[in-house]
């Protein structure tokens, strides 16, 4: 899928152009304050290098595209209805860039914010 | 203004706004917002019909209502907590957890008064907007939290020359109105579309019935404003039709002078009900429902008013009958099935299609589309009760999966779905269920089946979009290929044919087409002929489908 096969030759698109998509449309969500790093390593990393898109992975699976996001919701939301909304958000940005469908956004809620301390 | 009015005016002025006063506020925010749901609905952006801003908005302050309802006498603060609450449990979609950020930041500020007064008032609108604020890294500006801001803002402005706490939220009505107004200049994708932001009109309608409670208005009928041509909502208008309500009357006008609405309505309803008054392109178009006698009466009364451009009249009645007739047509014989079998429950949003799946051995239907989406309780009500453990479901729409999914995490039986995205690739499912072999072969086998077919939807666009590089103008028929905007054309027939060529028909072997309701049936045989003529390798096969909003579904193998 993230080969697209046109008269002139091929177009690769790579899991990071489309991470960075995700990444986008996760922090314009309402009720999303961050993303988090997906493990220990990946946190390092982020800390030493500028990466566009930490906390989503995209993976071809065949034809298929999945991706997940992890992110950090604002305490005092209903993370269901957030969780949806990014969900929703994700699949329509890459969709609508990308022209290809998604499989499956995965959500994974890391941890909750708390903005105040009451 | 009657004197009952002016003397409950009089005395609401004089009581300080304590817990139970806050509760009616709550009440009559809730009721004038659901007056005006349809309209928030018909403010989405993009051009397939499947807005739901207003209901989500609408279900979360039912929420919060809900837990209040019981309270007796409480202060200020003690019934915001639980406003707040009660709308932080029912939040629904993105506009539903805005708002209840609202009122958690709107509690918050209240939380140690036991009455409402003009600063804390203030307080209270610029504690929402920063708790609203927080919710988000990147916030979009020309949306609810616009309105929120600039309604915090008018507050604090207001502050400065009253201290009447129903002063203040006057003032913050109009701001809010204007900041609604203002959201497309904000938001290149509500001006491409021709819409105002729909959460900060959801939001907007909360504060004015708040403010016309406290007026003394009524709050039951829509708002007497115009709304956009798009948003006019004839269809929904045919579900509310009164008792001796037996014409439906549609009127085009160019008036003479600017025309003073409120009178206008007045007069409307001294002939009919289900008014509704849409604008745009410089002329208006009238929506009135009469009984048989004073059918002509909204005609003569809008030509003393300017020169009339269209007329339409149709008899409500046989409507009515027409719909009767839909939900009591043919019955539809399910698949019975036998423990141990598989049982597959499909979505379908038309009787047609409902019939199709059944003759293939859907075991339960559960109806939805686009427009309305089947819940998570509606799948569960479908197959619990079916004598089996193995179910296997087919949403037949993307927005529906996650419905489906959910039924699956909650029940204790054994549920594979088959993230069907249409009704082609539903059906195409279908054709692979053996409803004796093991459920994780059997969904797997359907799963890969719906890669194999190709799914055209035609529609008619709602509103003026530029989408996908293809440009729709509104009442436009576009096509959709794979749930993607294809192209866009004058007549169903050249959309069909568009569609065709673009999923590149001639490579397939039969071509299956569902047509919709309100398609008379002429138009269709035609449409079926000239595709018939265009592509005479393929086999092409016509299906009554039923359904909704959509004039064909097509099918490519």
């Amino acid at each position: 899928m993230s080969k697209e096969t046109t008269t002139l030759g091929t177009i690769h698109i790579s899991p990071n152009a489309l991470a960075t998509i995700a990444y986008h449309a996760t922090l314009t969500s309402y009720g999303v304050v961050d993303l988090a790093p997906k493990n220990l390593a990946e946190g390092i990393t982020t800390t030493l290098t500028r990466e566009p898109a930490h906390g989503v992975a995209v993976h071809y699976n065949g034809e298929e595209i999945d991706i997940d996001v992890h992110i950090i919701i604002e305490y005092g939301t209903r993370i269901t209805s957030v969780a949806a909304s990014v969900a929703n958000a994700v699949r329509y940005q890459v969709e609508k860039a990308l022209g290809m469908p998604v499989h499956n956004v995965n959500v994974h809620v890391q941890s909750l914010h708390v903005s105040d301390s009451e | 203004m009657n004197p009952d009015v002016q003397a409950r005016l009089e005395r609401l002025k004089l009581t300080p706004i304590d817990g139970q006063a806050l509760k009616k506020l709550i009440e009559a925010g809730l009721t004038w917002l659901r007056a005006n749901q349809q309209m928030v609905n018909a403010l989405n952006v993009f051009p397939v019909p499947d807005g739901d801003t207003g209901t989500n908005m609408v279900l979360t302050m039912q929420s919060a209502y809900n837990e209040i309802d019981h309270l007796g006498h409480r202060g200020i603060g003690q019934m915001a907590a639980a406003v707040s609450q009660g709308a932080l449990m029912g939040a629904r979609g993105n506009s539903g957890v805005i708002l209840s950020q609202l009122w958690r930041g709107f509690a918050r500020a209240l939380q140690n008064h036991e009455i409402l007064d003009g600063p804390a008032l203030v307080q209270a609108f610029a504690n929402a907007r920063d708790t609203a604020y927080k919710g988000v890294v990147r916030p979009v500006e020309g949306t609810i939290l616009t309105v929120a801001k600039d309604a915090a803002a008018a507050a604090a402005q207001a502050l400065a020359e009253t201290d009447d706490p129903r002063e203040i939220l006057a003032r913050v009505v109009i701001e809010a109105d204007a900041s609604v107004q203002r959201t497309p200049e904000l938001l290149p994708v509500l001006k491409q579309a021709g819409v105002v932001d729909a959460g900060g009109k959801g939001l907007y309608f909360i504060l004015e019935g708040m403010l016309r409670f406290v007026h003394g208005e009524p709050l039951d009928m829509p708002t007497a404003t115009v709304q956009p041509l798009s948003a006019m909502n004839m269809e929904n208008a045919i579900d509310s039709i009164e008792p001796g309500q037996d014409y439906e009357v549609v009127v085009d006008f160019v008036p003479r002078e600017t025309l003073d609405l409120q009178k206008f309505y007045g007069e409307l309803e001294k002939i009919g009900t289900s008014i509704q008054v849409g604008e745009g392109e410089g002329m208006y178009r009238m929506h009135i429902h009469v009984p048989n006698e004073k059918r002509y009466e909204p005609i003569d009364f809008v030509m003393s008013l300017g020169t009339i451009t269209k007329i339409a009249m149709e008899n409500l009645l046989a409507q009515m009958e027409g719909i009767d007739h839909k939900a009591s047509g043919a019955r539809i014989e399910l698949a019975n099935i036998e423990p141990g079998q598989i049982a597959v429950v499909a979505a379908s949003p038309g009787a047609g299609i409902s019939r199709v799946f059944a003759s293939l051995g859907v075991a339960a239907i559960v109806e939805g589309g686009q427009t309305m989406n089947p819940s998570t309780k509606d799948f569960l009500d479908a197959f619990e009760n079916l004598p089996t453990e193995k179910v296997i479901i087919l949403p037949n729409n993307k927005n529906i999966i996650l419905a489906a999914q959910q039924a699956k995490d909650v029940t204790v039986k054994k549920v594979y779905v088959v993230p069907s995205r249409s009704i082609p690739q539903g059906l195409a499912a279908m054709m692979h269920l053996n409803p004796d072999g093991e459920t994780e072969a059997v969904a797997a086998k359907m799963t890969k089946a719906i890669e194999d077919v190709t799914t055209i939807e035609i529609t008619t666009a709602t509103r003026s979009v530029d989408i996908d590089g293809v440009s729709v103008e509104q009442g436009q028929v576009i096509a959709l290929v794979n749930g993607k905007l294809a192209i866009s054309a004058a007549t169903v027939e050249k959309a069909c044919l568009g569609a065709l060529a673009h999923a590149h028909a001639d490579d397939y072997e039969l071509i299956t087409l569902f047509h919709g309701e309100g398609l008379p049936t002429t138009e269709t045989n035609r449409i079926v002929d000239v595709i018939r003529t265009a592509y005479p390798a393929q086999e092409i096969e016509l299906q009554d489908g039923g359904q909704p909003h959509y004039q064909f579904i097509i099918s490519i193998e």
